[in-house]
């Protein structure tokens, strides 16, 4: 089985992160999940292509911290994240996760709270390629 | 010697992604962020946090030692 926290390349499969969550519990009564996309539309500019650069060993250490923070938090049964690094283009993955709770409130709040801190957290960053030319994304709130 | 990395619009504004600072007993996280931001202003205007051997550090006053691999980053826009 794949590790719950991921950082690649490559695009990943829902199903797959989910029935992963499913077989760490049979407890689990309610899983909540975001799936966060590549927009081909920004700030008023068409955008063909997003690419990310990352500290990636700081990334994946804050990526484990805060699903295990998460499990803490709200008493998961188990939570998986994944987050592309490369290039991304519009319509296409970028991050995927998942919280398994025994009942859905948590899993929905866990949910919201890991996108929530993984913006504010994780040392990755967006850039946008438009036909005016490549942008770093700044962060909305 | 301290490594510094840079990622993403810092490291474009330096046009590097790494940096070497020469250590020196007593050196704090602030002098190398003085140093750095002297050097290239324009990348330090977005500089919002700093990371030490791969942790956040909020307490700029952080002794150093010989080998730290410290890190100077703009806001995230991960996910």
């Amino acid at each position: 089985m794949k590790p719950a926290v991921r950082i690649q390349q490559e695009d990943f499969s829902q199903d797959e992160e989910i029935r992963a969550l499913q077989a760490s519990s049979k407890r689990m009564g309610g899983i909540a999940t975001f799936l966060g996309c590549a927009r081909d539309f920004s700030e008023g500019r068409e955008v063909s292509e997003i690419s990310f650069d990352a500290y990636g060993s700081m990334a994946l250490s804050e990526l484990d911290k805060l699903r295990s923070d998460a499990i803490e938090k709200f008493g998961l049964l188990d939570a998986r994240i994944v987050h592309r690094i490369g290039t991304v283009k519009g319509g296409e993955n970028i991050v995927f996760i998942a919280a398994g709770a025994e009942h859905r409130v948590a899993a929905l709040e866990a949910c919201r709270w890991m996108i929530d801190e993984l913006k504010q957290r994780v040392p990755i960053w967006k850039k946008e390629t438009t036909p005016q030319g490549e942008a770093w994304v700044t962060p909305h709130p | 010697m301290i490594k510094v990395l840079f990622f993403g619009p810092v490291a474009e504004r330096i046009g590097n992604n790494q940096a070497a600072v020469a250590y020196r007993p007593g050196i704090h996280l602030q002098d190398v962020r003085d140093e750095l931001a002297a050097q290239y202003p324009q990348a330090f205007e977005i500089v919002c946090f700093a990371a030490a051997n791969g942790e956040h550090v909020r307490d700029m006053s952080l002794p150093l030692a010989d080998n730290s691999e410290v890190a100077f980053m703009a806001r995230f826009s991960g996910g």
